[in-house]
């Protein structure tokens, strides 16, 4: 898609560009495991490490920004050039908040670490995560490959990830009732899945910002059913 | 010059002499030349056509036969046809054979161009990574195999090593990816599912840890009520020996139970933290002194230190990577030989070298030293007393590789033997 440019030095910069994005992708990938692995197994240390090292998330979000104001400024790019450099910009804010929120989830690990573990070892948590994390890599997968059915697919996951954020919310909420002592983990256990349900939302985004890119069709704020039917419609157009 | 030309050559002569003998009878020998080589002109021309025909696909019942130069011509072009085409055939049945073979492949094999585009996957390497070969051929593979070791092992492009990663399409699962150059500027990306190797080694940690562990709380009791019989006077006196030989007994269990549980310490935690300075003077000073205190020590003990720059790391490591390196060379140099520790740095990074004059080691036994519970069985005797457990130099090794660092060893029999710490650069902190 991107690759007839006349300026072999412009197409460079574009496949550069989609790399610098999948690179911090990664990086955001593994602070999120690394963050449910350190709720899981009680590691405060890889928690902090996870939170400490959220520095280098920011540092590729500045870059990957001052990339695309460069490609803006030097070759003024048209069509699905800019609608790249466009859905670029936005992919890293929201994979620079995935960053946060996986940070958010290390100091609960960090915490955690120091009670008692449950019998289940947060065994839902680490379902919701798995679920999460499945959804942010098929968003990257759907980016690097242009691909507006997996996209479709992951925005269409959102809806159990958040139905089973309400159910360890309703859990904790019943524990805390049974057991006041047990409010000041509950409430960080909360807390972890508050994150990994908004990690999931920004994965959403991620996908609506692919189908932007490709099709050139708005889809935020759109309804399930009419976000397929319009992406079915556009698909059939071209 | 071959029969053919010669014979076309001598009927074309024949015809222009037959076409110039026919005019000059009529008086017009020009005109009859010029009608011969008409003749021959479109004779050449009819098998032309002919033959321009036939290589465009027209369908021929039996090709021409004869001595002539088309002929033959005709016949060469069919087997050379021939001949392409069975090697055609040839070569799509192994070109078969090979996608059958890749498909049979239990590891995946991934052909990268130098940009690291993709252009050809076996099966397996599909299932592993979760790629899609149809779709993601031409795709550069640090898009879709996001991992950051992974991409710096790409961007390095050394192929000595392989990389460990986890599995992008299954929580748990673990990758090793090797890649091999070959060719001018290709790469084969090699995929094997190592999950059962890191489980197994996993389980080995734990069951070293989890056991050492254990064995620490009855080791306790005993050493306990050891402690309080021999505390007590009533106790008879031919039972004085064998208490204290108890005693002996538990305290080198204690001892090895201690190193096995630190040794499992060092191997499951990461590289160590940067940015703490250890103060290595001070603890090289220390572990002369602690040699000091040790049985059948060598009186002369020297500390040489070169640098004073300090090194990025973790004091306990360093404590006692110092203490069994020490007290190693203690252990197996005679109380009139000499030991040196000695700390000096250059633009590479920084050496810790501890040097002795004691009994060395044979060459053979250098490779395996770090071995944990490698003994050198040659009847040497150790100087120092009762031996260590057998752990020191794995410690060492470990608490190295946790810094970066490299031990080298060089010993010659009798003279003695030299344990070299390289630490890199990045771990030594420079006194401004």
């Amino acid at each position: 898609m991107f690759t007839q440019h006349i300026s072999r030095r412009f197409n460079k910069d574009l496949e550069e560009l989609r790399t610098q994005v999948s690179n911090m992708g990664g990086l955001v990938e593994r602070q999120l495991a690394q963050a449910i692995e350190a709720i899981v197994s009680g590691d405060s240390d890889l928690g902090l490490d996870v939170a400490r090292r959220d520095f280098k998330v920011n540092q590729y979000e500045v870059e990957i920004d001052e990339s695309c104001s460069r490609i803006l400024a030097t070759r003024a790019p048209a069509a699905a050039d800019l609608r790249l450099i466009v859905a670029v910009i936005k992919v890293i804010t929201d994979l620079e908040r995935i960053g946060d929120e996986a940070q958010r989830v290390g100091i609960c690990a960090a915490r955690l670490a120091s009670e008692a573990q449950p019998r289940d070892r947060y065994d839902e948590l680490r379902s919701l995560s798995e679920h999460v994390q499945d959804m942010l890599h098929d968003a990257l997968d759907a980016f690097s490959r242009l691909d507006v059915e997996d996209a479709l697919r992951v925005v269409e996951e959102d809806k159990y990830v958040d139905q089973e954020y309400e159910a360890i919310y309703r859990q904790c909420i019943s524990m805390m009732m049974e057991d006041p002592r047990t409010i000041k983990r509950f409430m960080d256990v909360s807390w972890a899945a508050r994150a990994l349900e908004r990690i999931g939302d920004h994965a959403k985004n991620i996908c609506e910002y692919v189908i932007y890119l490709v099709q050139g069709k708005d889809v935020r704020h759109t309804e399930l059913e009419d976000l397929r039917n319009q992406v079915e419609q556009a698909s059939k157009g071209s | 010059m071959p029969q053919v030309w010669f014979t076309l050559f001598a009927r074309l002569g024949l015809l222009a002499a037959a076409g110039l003998g026919i005019g000059w009878l009529y008086g017009q020998p020009v005109y009859g030349l010029l009608c011969a080589v008409s003749i021959a002109l479109g004779w050449q021309l009819l098998w032309l056509f002919r033959l321009e025909r036939w290589l465009n696909g027209e369908k021929m019942d039996f090709l021409p036969e004869g001595e002539g130069i088309w002929p033959r011509l005709f016949a060469r072009i069919d087997f050379l046809r021939g001949r392409t085409k069975r090697r055609g055939k040839r070569y799509k049945a192994l070109v078969k054979q090979m996608r059958q073979a890749t498909r049979a492949f239990p590891d995946g094999g991934i052909l990268v161009s130098r940009n690291h585009e993709i252009y050809f996957m076996n099966h397996a390497a599909e299932e592993l990574l979760g790629l899609k070969r149809k779709k993601d051929r031409g795709a550069r593979i640090e898009n879709l195999i996001r991992d950051p070791d992974f991409v710096a092992y790409m961007q390095a492009g050394t192929t000595s090593k392989a990389v460990q990663i986890p599995s992008p399409l299954n929580h748990g699962r673990w990758l090793s990816c090797h890649l091999v150059p070959y060719g001018m500027d290709q790469q084969l990306l090699l995929v094997r599912d190592v999950t059962a190797l890191v489980q197994a080694d996993k389980m080995r940690r734990d069951f070293v840890a989890n056991a050492s562990h254990e064995l620490r709380t009855p080791l306790t009791v005993i050493t306990g009520y050891l402690d309080a019989l021999a505390d007590d006077d009533s106790l008879a006196d031919d039972l004085q020996v064998p208490l204290q030989e108890m005693q002996l007994q538990a305290a080198r269990m204690r001892t090895l139970v201690n190193e096995l549980l630190r040794l499992s310490e060092l191997e499951s935690k990461g590289p160590a933290r940067q940015g703490k300075a250890v103060n290595i003077a001070a603890l090289m000073a220390a572990a002369a002194q602690e040699a000091k205190a040790m049985q059948n020590c060598p009186h002369d003990i020297r500390v040489n230190i070169e640098s004073d720059a300090d090194l990025s790391g973790e004091v306990a490591d360093i404590q006692s990577i110092l203490t069994n390196l020490v007290s190693n060379a203690v252990r197996y140099t005679p109380q009139d030989g000499q030991i040196s520790i000695s700390w000096s740095t250059d633009d590479d990074g920084g050496y810790l070298v501890i040097a002795d004059t004691g009994l060395g080691i044979r060459k053979e036994h250098l490779p395996r030293l770090t071995e944990r519970f490698y003994r050198v069985e040659d009847g040497r005797e150790r100087i120092g007393g009762a031996g260590g457990t057998g752990l020191g130099l794995a410690i060492v090794k470990h608490a190295l590789q946790r810094h970066g660092a490299k031990l080298a060893i060089e010993s010659t029999p009798g003279k003695g033997s030299s344990f070299t710490c390289t630490f890199p650069v990045d771990r030594i902190i420079a006194v401004a």
